[in-house]
């Protein structure tokens, strides 16, 4: 089971290179540049110098997070948790998943969101800060795809395929605490 | 530039067909504003953004969008997210969901060091959010090329914003807000239509 452990994390660390060597690539997010949760420490490999803090403000990051791409970058936008993404929804779902509709399929601001399904144990979290909402999140968004993360071999080729997509669709990545801590 | 008549002109066209029923969606046209626009509009460049509302027409008017690119979008249903990539327009017709995406597209031209900047056409129900307080705040602290202009009417759909708030905040020094009195209803035209 370590092994296994180490894998995922060390998949996440590789596909975040992968994404920190590309030119258009930013990372936003809470702790993405100060150590403090599981999504800090797969962002080890990426240049400081793409990376932006954001204040507590998830609905506003998402936000920003279209707006940028929309400008131009690959926006990996992280969410420590998937209680706290819950929080964007409004950017997420009648912004980020409608665009290409509002637009004649003329904006297609590409985001990759990262979150993460808290883990259990060896601390519980509670039911504020441990909820899987894959599959509801699957039924609510038409056009960014959600991807679960739950085997370390999947973990690049999806990051990859994602980056490299030519319909440039946004993707919900999301991610268990159980497998990387 | 389009003038005051051009923009009117636009307005009753539309409110025409509408009437006539060939507009099978929500419409929500301007009015009684075109002057304070025009002088607002003067200082946009070709090559900036601006992000607008679902009452967007005269907006995307004087951004350039061809007038009848714009009509053709609305009598396809469209009137309350006109979106135009080429001419760096987007609206939504969510309540201060323009906010945050204009921050972002701000942050890029930052970060990319182009020449232009994101203007943020917003009504004074969306001033007294959160969301503008948030928006602000990190684009007044970070410096972004951002501008806010508060399109007060006093009204959220049909509720008065002094009413409702009770009392209206005082916009800061550095957003540009002008006061109109809407000429049209929240949506369509005041009149009955047989859909």
């Amino acid at each position: 089971m370590g092994v296994v452990l180490m894998k995922y994390k060390n998949e996440l660390i590789k596909s975040m290179s992968f994404l920190g060597r590309k030119k258009d690539t930013v990372f936003i997010g809470q702790s993405v540049s100060y150590s403090g949760n599981a999504i800090y420490n797969t962002l080890a490999e990426v240049p400081l110098s793409k990376k932006i803090e954001m204040p507590v403000f998830e609905d506003v990051q998402m936000g920003i997070s279209i707006g940028m791409a929309l400008n131009g970058f690959v926006v990996i936008s992280c969410f420590p948790r998937f209680d706290f993404l819950i929080c964007a929804m409004n950017q997420l779902v009648n912004h980020l998943d409608k665009i290409r509709q509002m637009s004649r399929g003329e904006m297609k601001p590409k985001v990759l969101i990262r979150t993460s399904i808290g883990s259990k144990a060896p601390l519980d979290g509670g039911p504020q800060h441990t909820q899987n909402y894959t599959n509801e999140m699957k039924k609510i968004l038409n056009e960014v795809k959600v991807v679960f993360l739950d085997k370390p071999k999947m973990i690049f080729p999806a990051f990859k395929k994602a980056y490299e997509d030519k319909d440039s669709y946004s993707y919900l990545f999301v991610e268990h605490g159980d497998f990387y801590n | 530039m389009l003038d005051k008549n051009d923009l009117i002109n636009f307005e009753e066209e539309i409110k025409k067909i509408y009437e006539s029923g060939k507009i099978k969606a929500p419409i929500h046209l301007s009015g009684n504003n075109e002057e304070q626009l025009i002088k607002i509009f003067k200082k946009i460049k070709t090559n900036d953004w601006v992000f607008s509302t679902w009452r967007n027409h005269y907006h995307a008017l004087l951004k350039g969008i061809p007038k009848e690119w714009l009509k053709k979008e609305i009598i396809a249903g469209r009137s309350m997210g006109i979106n135009n990539i080429k001419h760096k327009f987007y609206s939504s017709a969510i309540v201060g969901g323009i906010l945050p995406i204009a921050l972002g597209t701000a942050q890029a031209i930052k970060l990319k060091k182009q020449k232009s900047m994101v203007w943020v056409f917003i009504g004074d129900m969306t001033f007294e959010t959160g969301t503008f307080h948030e928006c602000y705040k990190f684009s007044k602290n970070f410096k972004l090329p951002i501008k806010f202009v508060i399109e007060d009417n006093n009204m959220s759909t049909n509720s008065p914003t002094s009413k409702v708030w009770k009392k209206k905040s005082e916009a800061p020094k550095d957003v540009l807000k002008y006061s109109y009195k809407r000429k049209y209803p929240h949506h369509g035209t005041g009149g009955w239509v047989l859909f």
